[in-house]
């Protein structure tokens, strides 16, 4: 009698998991080729229509390049555009990784000290409407004109969304969980590495994918005003001299390092995920 | 502790395993203290079963998680086992009204979360999980996450949890009240079989006078404000416990005066507005 009771439920999700499972899979592969395959042909039309509107209507290049001249342009010309991307994408991701470990230092001291959260997060929010973007020419002033500005400026920009959304994530956690922890004498270190940081790892992911993308415009931003490489400085040069084939070819590999780097981030969130659903943690 | 055999059955034992000696609780608010508990004393002996059974807000889940060491009495002692219970234990098991289990773990692993927070030998304890979820019927589930199951399944690995690390008291918090009442009387079976296998000594929090009277010993009704106990009842049913009893006239009986006696205490108040409960000051 005691499996009467246990069987009936137990068979009865069984079934329901089965019809599940096969479901889901069959719907991947017809889903997944949707979501690829329609903002791609969407991205497609739009190209195509861009490249048709230049032609008929004879637009000046100096306007409005067509899709196939800047492509052209960036087959011809890639190793300049590689050289100028380099510092660009090397100072992202300097400032979106110094940015990611300030962000999550702050969070955990604002979560583990009382005194901190009340003197610190109502400044911070403070903080956050300040247009940032009008302190750069500071950081010249205060840093110099080498890459340090660009990627202290980067940070400064970067860290905020990384912080909020961190301290968020440790505040998380289910009021519960913190007591089963405290009845089973866990210490907070326990507590953290076990409970806190990987039900917080969600927040601290999209706070970083915030933060790259923050990053990057920090380093342009830096580039215009003042540097001698990068796509930044590429595009603000290639502008004055009204070359806007070479903007525009700055501006797409810009892109394709924006995306370069967001992936990484995906990537390393996967593998984190991997890495706490596995058994020996 | 080493005097006492475990004595299934045996409702009253020499020594109590448990001893709740006129325990108050009172929270300081910034307003007024609010007296959660005026006084309270219990004696529950090895191998017990004692359902604290009362409406809410009547400081049973305060006296639970003053058990646990979770809280501390403004007054008077628990002991467990002869020494007074200042902080949390090793030797408890506790179990919340949501599973709480970590998302981002299987089944199995959440089992095991007490072994690695009390940094136990895992391996041993790895079989030790298996059985317990065999014993619960959730054999083919120990790799699925908790999204993957239902809310029965999820408090079943939270039993299994809560058994793991072979505490002596099971602590039980409204266990079963957030499951549909279909689930809900399945996993009251489940849970005086799994202590068929597994004797332990439980304190069971409930606002079911059904569920308490099923599962129980002993019926220990609190109420009143400020809250006291009420009623310290022995059920009077055989184990192994099935579903049959409840259709008993003796079961009806039984329920009966347990529900008069909450009414008894709560009968002149239940109208009044939640302002004049709010505003109880010892």
């Amino acid at each position: 009698m005691a499996e009467s009771v246990f069987s009936s439920t137990g068979t009865g999700t069984e079934t329901g998991a089965i019809i599940a499972a096969p479901a889901t899979s069959a719907g991947s592969g017809l889903t997944r080729l949707r979501s690829a395959g329609l903002p791609l042909g969407l991205a497609g039309i739009v190209l195509a229509a861009w490249q048709i509107a230049v032609t008929l209507a004879h637009i000046p290049p100096v306007i409005l390049p067509s899709p196939a001249s800047i492509t052209k342009y960036i087959f011809d010309h890639y190793d300049i555009l590689l050289m100028h991307a380099v510092p660009t994408t090397v100072e992202s991701a300097a400032g979106f990784v110094i940015a990611t470990l300030l962000g999550i230092v702050l969070a955990i001291i604002i979560t583990y000290s009382r005194l901190a959260h009340e003197a610190l997060y109502p400044n911070l929010i403070f903080f956050q409407l300040i247009p940032k973007i009008a302190l750069a020419p500071l950081f010249i002033i205060w840093l110099g004109i080498g890459s340090q500005s660009r990627i202290a400026f980067a940070v400064f920009i970067a860290f905020f969304p990384v912080v909020i959304s961190t301290a968020a994530g440790f505040a998380s956690v289910d009021k519960s969980m913190l007591r089963l922890c405290r009845a089973l004498t866990a210490s907070e270190w326990q507590i953290f590495t076990s409970v806190r940081f990987p039900a917080a790892l969600p927040y601290i992911f999209s706070g970083m994918k915030i933060a790259i993308t923050l990053s990057i415009i920090g380093v342009i931003i830096g580039e215009f005003i003042t540097a001698q490489a990068g796509l930044g400085y590429l595009i603000i040069f290639a502008t004055a001299r009204a070359d806007t084939e070479i903007s525009m070819a700055a501006i797409v590999v810009l892109c394709v390092c924006g995306l370069l780097l967001y992936g990484l981030v995906a990537l390393s969130e996967s593998i984190a995920n991997r890495f706490y659903s596995a058994e020996n943690t | 502790m080493l005097a006492i055999q475990p004595a299934p059955n045996s409702v009253v034992a020499a020594s109590p395993l448990v001893s709740v000696n006129n325990v108050q609780k009172t929270y300081f608010t910034r307003q007024a203290p609010v007296q959660a508990v005026a006084s309270a004393s219990v004696n529950i002996a090895r191998g017990e079963f004692v359902s604290l059974l009362g409406p809410s807000g009547c400081g049973k889940s305060t006296l639970l998680m003053m058990m646990a060491g979770l809280e501390r009495p403004t007054g008077g002692s628990i002991l467990l086992g002869g020494s007074e219970i200042k902080e949390p234990r090793r030797d408890i098991g506790i179990i919340f009204q949501d599973a709480t289990l970590l998302p981002w773990k299987s089944a199995i692993e959440n089992v095991l979360f007490p072994v690695r927070i009390l940094k136990l030998p895992i391996e041993p304890y790895r079989r030790r999980a298996r059985e317990l979820l065999a014993l619960v019927g959730l054999s083919d589930f120990e790799n699925k996450k908790p999204a993957q199951l239902s809310g029965g399944m999820r408090q079943r690995v939270a039993i299994c949890r809560a058994l793991i690390h072979d505490p002596d008291i099971l602590l039980m918090d409204e266990p079963f009240s957030a499951l549909d009442a279909i689930t809900r009387d399945q996993m009251n079976v489940a849970l005086s079989e799994i202590l068929e296998t597994y004797k332990k000594t439980v304190i069971f929090v409930t606002h079911s006078i059904r569920e308490a009277a099923f599962l129980s010993d002993r019926v220990v009704v609190m109420g009143g404000r400020p809250s006291t106990i009420m009623l310290d009842m022995k059920m009077p049913f055989e184990r192994p416990r099935r579903f049959e009893i409840e259709e008993t006239s003796e079961f009806a009986g039984v329920c009966r005066q347990l529900r008069l006696t909450i009414e008894g205490a709560h009968g002149g108040q239940a109208s009044q507005p939640p302002a004049a409960r709010g505003g109880v000051i010892e």
